[in-house]
């Protein structure tokens, strides 16, 4: 990076290419206006303008730690793709990850220093004021409390911080909304060890999951999706198996729709469930369990299937088939946490699924411990309720805040904040905490600093600044404090020298200098960590009596869920994520409340009809979405919304979940998310933006799902779905329409030979995560439109995860489907021959491309698309100004520059990244080589992100390639196949485990 | 001597250097070509915007013979040809003054430039609309790095002291190129 660069530069630079940035001309007519061209004045020597730069760095927007590559065009970041070299995603990457964009734009940004004046506002003041106060304040404030609250830090940062407070005579405590308290004290409980071991799903040959949501919030996402797939997908290999896997849990989450069979236990009576498993594997001796399991016998046999099963809810006949299928896989894997871990009996549960995975002889196998995940950097909501105490009774006299808002979390603290005489945030959004603060330091946005991560044992991560800061008023915090502590040297110093420890260990030989470059290209150091054996512990036993929930199933119980995108509200003002549809639900830019169909009926509810929750720490106003996903007289809220400040994308809108908590932390330490409600029908009425179309898909053919035992006898050649292609009345026009095809070649471009572009989606591999939707949204300059919008169904989403329903009824077992949605570039498209003008058209390699100057927005070709896969812009989302303005400064700075901004009037659609394929194709033609299969494989945008490589995309005309070979799958099918429109894309249909009794 | 300074250095002294064997490789301007000698009054004639500095392309490229790529390097491996940065410039202008006293007015403004930080604000010349990415190593791939190549698009820049566009830019002069070469029609080529 040139550190000669300032924001008016970095502006300036941008007119040299003037590209994707220079929105407004985008398809204007009449003369262009006049451009300026600004020189470097000293080329940087790893920026060629038009060529992209890019990065290793490491994510932050969660604690997992996933590897980020961040392409850079002319000084800006314009994408982040994950990082292949990271063990932890491989390079796949979340929608959280690659919205982490629209936190370095976000228009609401604060960009300089703030401090409190006489008058009561925050105004702006210098960094060299600031800091001068700051060191004033906690001088004076010495041995009278001076507290600094972290998030989930597990690196350098949080060192400096420790380093820093024991100076003063502070303290530092972590506060992340999600901590998995009781997942430490459950490992604790069980085997004496508090450590979070990593769990090996890619290995597993039968998962069961107790409320642990592991592919949207749970301790490292993209890798257990990653993994879990590699596991559950069913791949005609060697042995044409598949893990099976079961979700327990009274709420359905984006996790729980891969389940193959779904347990919706009674909330917090997971725990006794796994004990039940757990009695049946030892008594029948199912599986060769470690000696010591056996004095656990006299114990579990309280926990028979035929005594719990009223309690769960489930019948014992159930039990024991899962306990059976479980011991018998010889590949076991059982993990708790999310909603399940989160009752008051959460540690309770985990330290019995423990002993179902220690029975089973998982632990060693698929739970190993070693490669532990720092998880206990994650602080405890205790210590947060302990200085919420503290605060309260006057012993804190200076507060300091960075990368947590426990204002927005916890409203007994936002009111304690007010004792405080000193609050200091170090945050660049202006959130809850920060508008309460007294002076506000703004950091830099993880994508601008210096920092690291040690995500699990033996995973050094490193981040570094991917582009100058946006905000030059902005500082890394780490300098801040540095300065503030009276020390010497920046941050980056510091973190080195704190490397030099790491290069001690790892060095290899290589000089400290040699080994920092390496770690930088690479993204961080990362080593093999062997594994260590655990034993049951002391606590085993006591926990099982313990197993039970404290509370018994009333009218109403609350489930208080993270929401996958917005998790505890930190996504809230990024637009991208306000606008992907929830995964189950399908709403956009509200929350909700999840309530089954028969509990609707006896409330007497609708769709959108608001609910008054009342608990007996607080209440919420939700409104009302009926769902089969959830457990009758269970109501789940997700948190997320509901901030009072933080932006104009997040302030004012829908309800805080956080508010129905109770402040106080149960046995283990942590906050209770299950809580008992009174509801109440209200007047209201909120009419929700879902972009959910039909929840069944009524034998349309657009999913298609096959049984293990039918998908096993499945042999090449011969396609199951093979009645549905080209129905007999179609054969006359095919014929017809093949002739033409042949005639049409012989002219211009369309002679000679062509690659096919072509997708093949797994549907066995589609979790419904919708990583690929925002993936989209940042490579084709997307615009968000809106709550309004979304409610007319003008979303710009050229990719949407579809979810169907199957089953459900008349005592079968509820499952879901999802697919994504994309434009399937047909061979022979219905939106072609409509288009008056030819912007609609086909491409000699097989795509349906898009002309935008061309179009002129007649949108026949939208009503003749079978998939409504065409998007129409109805208003001029890049005006600046403008009612629907979706970039606004500086957020237009993360456009594509590749890619045009399309303007009001036309038409859009999805074309496979042709700008990626027209790269790809450049860069081979400049080395005078042919583009290879495997660099093909995951080009387009959503193929590259998806964690769960279920989007293959290649040439269908090269026989060796990966996507003619799944193509030519016997479970392959195209969607609505019997209209003759010969897709591109080859879906393979979904395979579920068997989810009765005939296993 | 900072990295900064070396190449500055570096790159003066190369150019100087290369600058006559490199250019003997072809070029629109025969050898011995000189640049006209032009009054205030004549520039008011020139065709084209009149720009910031009073660069003159007939005397770098024409009477110089500097190659075109000493300056646009990465036209041949980028899609943009890129505005050389003011470092290129005082490369040479570090020590080559001017020779009359109109060279030495404008040779004072781009050393201004580079002392003030403060780079000079070109008026772009050559532009296409947003909606079409036109590839230049593409087509140097094809045609070549030297000026005579360049020169199918941007005309004899070596015989122009101020640069003006020669060609339309509009979408049947790039189509009919493409049709006598025989190369891609597809719309998706430029237009994505």
């Amino acid at each position: 990076m040139t550190d000669a660069m300032n924001r008016r530069r970095f502006l300036k630079i941008l007119g040299v290419t003037g590209g994707g940035a220079a929105a407004l001309s985008g398809c204007g007519i009449g003369p262009e206006p006049t451009q300026r061209l600004l020189p470097y004045l000293v080329a940087p020597d790893d920026q060629i303008p038009g060529v992209a730069t890019w990065y290793a760095t490491t994510c932050r927007e969660c604690a997992a730690g996933c590897g980020l590559r961040a392409r850079v065009r002319e000084g800006r970041a314009v994408k982040l793709e994950g990082n292949p070299d990271s063990p932890v995603n491989r390079g796949r990457l979340c929608a959280r990850g690659q919205a982490g964009l629209q936190g370095l734009y976000n228009p609401d940004r604060i960009t300089g220093p703030r401090l409190r004046g006489a008058n009561g506002q925050l105004a702006e003041t210098t960094w060299d004021k600031a800091i001068q106060l700051l060191a004033q304040k906690v001088a004076d404030a010495k041995g009278k409390g001076i507290v600094f609250v972290t998030g989930h830090e597990t690196g350098a940062f949080g060192d400096l911080v420790d380093e820093w407070m024991r100076a003063v005579g502070g303290r530092r405590i972590a506060f992340e909304s999600f901590a998995l308290e009781a997942l430490r004290e459950g490992n604790r409980l069980a085997f004496g060890t508090a450590a979070v071991p990593h769990y090996d799903f890619a290995a597993a040959k039968y998962i069961v999951s107790f409320g642990a949501d592991f592919m949207e919030t749970w301790l490292s996402p993209v890798e257990f999706q990653n993994a879990f797939t590699r596991a559950h997908a069913f791949a005609a290999g060697a042995d044409s198996s598949m893990a099976k896997y079961v979700y327990v849990g009274p709420r359905l989450s984006l996790t729980g729709l891969s389940a193959d069979e779904w347990i919706a236990a009674a909330p917090g009576t997971e725990g006794l469930l796994a004990l039940a498993m757990a009695q049946v594997i030892v008594s029948r001796r199912l599986a060769r369990s470690p000696a010591d399991a056996t004095r656990l016998g006299p114990s579990l046999a309280a926990h028979a299937p035929d005594k719990v099963a009223a309690q769960i809810g489930v019948d014992a006949k159930t039990i024991e088939r899962l306990a059976r299928e479980f011991a018998a896989s010889g590949g076991g894997l059982a993990v708790a946490g999310g909603v399940a871990a989160q009752a008051a009996n959460g540690a309770e549960i985990v330290a019995a699924v423990n002993i179902l995975n220690y029975v089973a002889g998982a632990v060693g196998r698929t739970v190993q411990f070693g490669p532990d995940l720092t998880q206990d950097a994650a602080g405890s909501y205790r210590q947060l309720a302990a200085l919420r105490g503290d605060m309260a009774g006057g012993k804190v006299a200076v507060l300091l805040v960075h990368g947590a808002n426990p204002a927005h979390a916890d409203a007994a603290f936002a009111q304690a904040l007010g004792k405080v005489l000193f609050k200091v945030s170090f945050s660049s959004d202006p959130d809850e905490t920060a508008r309460a603060a007294d002076l506000v330091l703004p950091d830099l946005h993880p994508l601008e600093q210096w920092n690291d991560a040690r995500p699990r044992a033996g995973v050094y991560a490193l981040q570094q600044p991917v582009m100058a800061p946006v905000f030059p008023g902005t500082m890394h915090a780490g300098d801040a404090i540095l300065r503030a502590a009276g020390r010497t040297g920046t941050f980056k110093d510091y973190l080195q020298t704190a490397w030099r420890d790491v290069h001690r260990r790892h060095g290899g030989g290589k000089s400290f200098e040699e080994f920092w470059t390496a770690a930088l290209a690479h993204g961080g150091v990362y080593t093999e960590i062997a594994t260590r054996s655990v034993r049951l512990g002391p606590g085993a036993i006591a926990a099982m009596g313990e197993a039970a929930p404290p509370f018994a199933e009333g009218d109403a119980t609350a489930v208080v869920f993270p929401h996958p995108a917005l998790h505890d509200g930190r996504g809230a003002n990024k637009p991208w994520l306000q606008e992907l549809p929830d995964p189950v639900s399908k709403i956009t830019w509200h929350g909700w409340a999840e309530v089954h169909p028969e509990t609707a009926g006896k409330w007497g509810v609708v769709n959108g009809d608001v609910v008054l929750l009342k608990s007996e720490a607080g209440e919420v106003r939700a409104p009302v979405w009926i769902t089969p996903t959830v457990r009758p007289r269970v109501v789940a809220v997700p948190t997320g919304q509901g901030h009072v400040a933080y932006g104009r994308y997040a302030a004012g809108r829908s309800f805080n979940a956080f508010d129905l908590l109770p402040g106080e932390p149960n046995r283990a330490g942590g906050r209770t998310f299950v809580v008992a409600v009174k509801v109440t029908k209200t007047a209201e009425h909120v009419f929700l933006a879902t972009t959910e179309g039909n929840a069944r898909e009524h034998g349309h053919g657009i999913v298609n799902v096959l049984p293990l035992a039918q998908a096993q006898r499945l042999r090449p050649g011969k396609h199951v779905f093979e009645a549905e292609e080209t129905p007999a009345y179609a054969r006359g026009a095919e014929e017809g329409w093949a002739e033409a095809q042949r005639e049409m070649a012989a002219l211009g471009g369309y002679a000679g030979t062509h690659p096919r572009w072509a997708m093949a989606i797994d549907l066995s591999r589609c979790t419904g995560c919708s990583a690929c939707v925002t993936a989209c949204y940042a490579e084709n300059n997307l615009a968000t439109v809106g709550e309004e919008l979304v409610r007319r169904h003008r979303e710009m989403s050229w990719i949407r995860i579809e979810r169907y329903f199957t089953g459900g009824k008349d005592g079968e077992s509820l499952h879901a489907v999802t697919t994504p949605m994309l434009c399937q570039q047909c061979g022979n498209a219905p939106c072609e021959p409509v288009c008056p003008v030819f912007a609609a058209y086909h491409t000699p390699d097989g795509l349906n491309g898009q002309i935008y100057n061309r179009c002129i927005g007649t949108r026949y070709c939208s009503n003749n698309c079978p998939y409504k896969v065409r998007y129409f812009n109805w208003f001029n989302y890049a005006e600046p100004g403008g009612e629907f303005e979706a970039w606004p400064e500086p957020l237009q700075l993360l456009l594509n520059p590749d890619v045009t901004v399309r303007e009001k009037g036309v038409m859009e659609k999805c074309t496979f990244c042709v700008q990626r394929i027209r790269g790809k194709q450049n860069e081979a033609r400049l080395a005078d080589r042919r583009l290879d299969d495997a660099e093909l494989q995951f080009l387009p945008a959503c193929a590259q992100g998806c964690p769960s490589e279920a989007i293959v995309f290649g040439d269908l005309n090269d026989p060796r390639s990966r996507v003619r070979q799944l193509s030519d799958n016997p479970r392959g099918y195209h969607v609505l196949a019997g209209l003759n429109t010969r897709p591109a894309i080859a879906y393979l249909a979904k395979v579920t485990a068997p989810s009765g009794g005939a296993a | 001597m900072t990295k900064g300074e070396w190449c500055m250095w570096g790159g003066g002294i190369a150019v100087l250097l290369l600058a006559r064997p490199v250019a003997a490789q072809g070029g629109p301007a025969a050898p011995g070509f000189r640049a006209p000698v032009l009054s205030q009054s004549d520039t008011g004639k020139l065709k084209g915007p009149r720009q910031p500095i009073f660069f003159r392309h007939d005397i770098h490229a024409g009477q110089d013979r500097i190659p075109c790529m000493y300056c646009h390097y990465s036209a041949a491996i980028s899609s943009e040809p890129g505005i050389p940065s003011v470092q290129t410039c005082i490369g040479c202008h570090q020590i080559i003054n001017g020779t009359t006293d109109s060279h030495r007015a404008e040779i004072t403004k781009i050393r201004s430039a580079w002392r003030d930080r403060s780079p000079p604000e070109w008026i772009r010349v050559y532009a296409v609309p947003d909606f079409v990415h036109f590839p230049h190593m593409r087509h140097i791939k094809v045609l070549g790095t030297d000026a005579a190549s360049c020169a199918n698009c941007h005309g004899e820049v070596a015989k122009q002291p101020r640069i003006y566009q020669v060609a339309t830019l509009k979408m049947g002069w790039c189509v009919r190129c493409h049709v006598q070469r025989k190369v891609t029609q597809d719309c998706t080529a430029c237009h994505f």
